[in-house]
């Protein structure tokens, strides 16, 4: 896929790729874009267009990661945006995803009892994922935040803070391991009688949090795990 | 799941060397395409029979054909006509001149060929009755140590056990697997909790 640059109308970007919407509304970027390209809308709401286009393009090309560049940006941009996707999940994905499927329970025929594991479990991935949103929100990325100012104190300018990242290998992420098992289970096992068109706005809302948690933990485990790790060799 | 075809391209011509590994990762993935422009340098990589197919001219097939007719089946040529020309039908082979669609129409056919492969794998999904003794115990929440001990087999074996219910059934997580067991009468709904 093509990528997205600074001097291209967002409106048309948007337009070709409407599962980019979530994202620029993370950024605080809402529609009614207009005409305007994307540096003028960076411009107008004070975001860094570099750091915003990285996250388009690594959103919508599975390919394209560009893990040094991602590196150069500063620690609290990455938690700042993950911190944003991780609310996103909460307030809109979860509660939509829910929605569809307590209608689809109850609208299928009545002890279906696929449908009710289907239900039970939803809502162990739900509070795995929610356990994980907390764990960030008052232990790691409090963490990340406070190492990286100290790191800031304690560096002179010289250095230009060349972190030496270590190119760890990431073990299967529970999260994305649960939502890929139930996208496939309904897929491949759901039986019995079931309201086809709910089953499919469950597996859709399912599979766009699943793209979207990917992206989350590509950033996670290859951007900011290695930057922390640095950063701690750093300090010592 | 599909096994990544890894393909070899001997062509002098680079256009057709490009244009055929894009029709190739565009329409048939996964491919893992090596473009080598004579025999020599496809020679000196030394990884000559790693591959699955080989594309090539007439006359580089002609010239080793020590080397490619022992390979007749992985080998396809690309010959200087549109369909029906040419009539050599003893070998594989693709038309250049004939339009996009012909070609793609050759393409899978060629490649179609080879399904032994994954016509087995789908054949054995069916989990073992040892398989099926371990997926009881995990689905209870036991440990792999406690799994080994309660079969009298040791902790590498349930681990390979393990490794295969994941791949014959395709899904990771205990609730995952806890959600097939219940479905197939492995485990009544009763004796856990998901």
């Amino acid at each position: 896929m093509p990528l997205v640059y600074p001097n291209m109308q967002m409106s048309e970007v948007v337009e070709e790729h409407p599962s980019l919407i979530p994202v620029i509304n993370r950024f605080g970027i809402r529609l009614g874009l207009g005409d305007k390209s994307v540096k003028t809308i960076c411009d107008e709401y004070q975001l860094d267009t570099d750091f915003l286009l990285t996250v388009i393009n690594t959103f919508l090309n599975e390919e394209y990661f560009p893990e040094r560049k991602l590196q150069t940006f500063h620690t609290s941009q990455i938690i700042d945006y993950l911190t944003k996707t991780n609310q996103y999940y909460l307030r809109y994905q979860l509660p939509n995803i829910e929605r569809h499927l307590t209608s689809f329970i109850s609208m299928s025929t009545p002890g279906n009892n696929t449908l009710n594991l289907i239900g039970k479990f939803f809502s162990s991935f739900k509070e795995e994922l929610t356990a994980r949103i907390e764990k960030d929100d008052k232990v790691w990325f409090p963490y990340c935040q406070a190492l990286s100012e100290k790191i800031n104190g304690c560096q002179a300018s010289d250095e230009t803070g060349v972190l030496q990242l270590s190119g760890e290998q990431r073990l299967e992420d529970p999260i994305e391991a649960l939502l890929s098992d139930l996208k496939g289970i309904m897929v491949k096992h759901l039986s019995g009688d079931y309201n086809e068109n709910l089953c499919y706005a469950v597996i859709f809302g399912i599979s766009s949090l699943e793209k979207d948690i990917k992206q989350h933990n590509r950033i996670r485990y290859r951007i900011l795990t290695p930057m922390v790790s640095a950063m701690e060799k750093l300090c010592k | 799941m599909h096994k990544t075809r890894q393909i070899a391209i001997i062509l002098s011509d680079t256009l057709q060397s490009i244009g055929l590994q894009s029709l190739l990762t565009d329409y048939f993935p996964p491919v893992e395409v090596c473009w080598f422009p004579t025999f020599d340098a496809f020679n000196a990589a030394d990884c000559n029979d790693t591959f699955d197919y080989y594309f090539t001219s007439s006359e580089t097939l002609v010239m080793n054909g020590d080397f490619f007719l022992p390979r007749r089946s992985k080998t396809i040529v690309l010959i200087d006509g549109a369909e029906g020309d040419g009539g050599i039908s003893t070998t594989n082979h693709i038309t250049v001149k004939a339009s996009q669609e012909i070609i793609i129409e050759q393409l899978q056919q060629l490649l179609a060929n080879d399904n032994s492969g994954n016509l087995s794998g789908d054949t054995n999904k069916d989990l073992s009755t040892r398989e099926t003794d371990v997926l009881q115990l995990i689905v209870k929440g036991i440990t792999n140590k406690e799994i080994a001990d309660k079969l009298s087999i040791s902790l590498n074996t349930v681990l390979t056990h393990r490794k295969n219910i994941t791949a014959k059934l395709g899904i990771k997580t205990v609730s995952g697997l806890t959600f097939y067991a219940i479905m197939n009468g492995i485990i009544s709904g009763d004796d856990i909790e998901l």
